[in-house]
């Protein structure tokens, strides 16, 4: 099974790397611990918007948001972009976790059973 | 006798929770799993206390509850969170500083002016990379008590608020941790201070004149965090965290 692809941290990141137990829609494979009751993983699940900080999984929810609005603030797209291209460099499966591992094609993308022809784009 | 059945179910909250029901104020030092309990037992609160005297501080829903869930992603389960919150406003005694009287035309008798200091949050996280976040907010509220006698001789009074906000966000790298200045400096409205030591501290300061709205707040605190890990390589940043 492959390890669970999905970013952790918020102004840290990191990947979470448990088993997974599902693939999400978007091609990510998903822990228990990060899976949603619909099968989602916390990305895709955001966009069912979680307004409320209650919600346990809010700040990864948010985090997205953000980077987007602090990139803003501070007219650094990089700051954007170094959060961005570390969360899509999760679906590069197994390159051991390590952000300068950017293998920059999809040939190592495996998801099990995902046909992986519907990502969306977050 | 008509709430005690709440004052019971308060009694049952966690601590941290009976303490901003009870004395408006929040102080301690917990690991993520312990701070996590607490907002699990605070979004019971609504459903469980309809009494208003005993409602959180609004600053709990709109600030604490956010921050904590974002430092809890950075702070590893063995790691802490410290936080001193006084959620009682800037009126309570001891945060006034002394009043002066200033010049005054008429109809205006008098204008009595004094500044409250209200540093109403600090939080210090023990983040996995082995770096130590510290973040403070402060109210400096302005008042100035107008007493004037209007054309039909009547005394009227009147206190007039202005507040500003510092917000500060420290970090404290770990010995031998990568620094890199960012290629864009922060807004105007940020200064950075860095220390380079043993340990190097990047400090980010913003004063917030008037201070935020409650529901843009923890952005702007977010906003001055933000600076001291702009200056970490990501690489430096990342960490497993199974
Ligand atoms: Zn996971
Ligand atoms: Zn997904």
């Amino acid at each position: 099974m492959n390890p669970c692809a999905v970013t952790t941290g918020f102004f840290l990141l990191g990947r979470c790397g448990r088993p997974s137990v599902t693939v999400c829609r978007c091609g990510r494979a998903v822990c228990a611990e990060h899976v949603d009751p619909q099968g989602l993983c916390p990305e895709c699940a955001t966009a069912q918007a979680y307004a409320d900080p209650f919600h346990p999984g809010w700040a990864r929810g948010y985090r997205r948001r953000y980077y987007e609005d602090s990139s803003g603030q501070y007219s650094d797209p990089l700051w954007y972009s170094r959060f961005d291209s570390y969360d899509r460099d999760q679906f590069d499966a197994g390159d051991g976790f390590d952000i300068g591992g950017d293998t920059g094609d999809d040939g190592g993308f495996d998801v099990g059973g995902d046909d992986g022809n519907d990502w969306v784009d977050s | 006798m008509f709430w005690r059945k709440t004052r019971a179910a308060i009694e049952r909250f966690h601590p941290v929770h009976q303490g901003l029901v009870w004395q408006r104020t929040a102080s301690a030092t917990l690991p993520p799993a312990e701070w996590n309990a607490l907002v699990g037992s605070l979004a019971r609160h609504a459903d469980t206390v309809k009494r208003r005297k005993w409602r959180l501080p609004d600053r709990t829903v709109t600030v604490l509850v956010p921050l904590l869930r974002v430092l809890c992603e950075d702070v590893a389960p063995d790691g802490a969170i410290g936080v001193t919150a006084d959620l009682r406003g800037p009126r309570v005694p001891g945060k006034a500083g002394p009043s002066r009287k200033l010049p005054v035309r008429r109809p205006v008798r008098s204008i009595t002016e004094w500044f409250a200091i209200d540093p109403w949050l600090a939080v210090r996280a023990e983040l996995r990379d082995g770096s130590v976040l510290d973040l403070t907010v402060t109210d400096r509220v302005r008042y100035r008590r107008v007493h004037k006698v209007n054309p039909r001789g009547k005394h009227k009074t009147k206190t007039k608020t202005k507040t500003v906000q510092r917000i500060t966000a420290r970090r404290t790298l770990q010995p031998g941790q990568d620094v890199r200045r960012p290629d864009t400096p922060p807004p105007p409205w940020i200064t950075v201070r860095v220390k380079s030591a043993k340990r190097t501290v990047v400090g980010a300061t913003m004063k917030l004149g008037p201070a935020p709205a409650e529901v843009d707040q923890v952005q702007w605190i977010l906003a001055v965090a933000t600076e001291p890990f702009r200056w970490t390589p990501p690489a430096a940043t990342v960490r497993r965290t199974a």
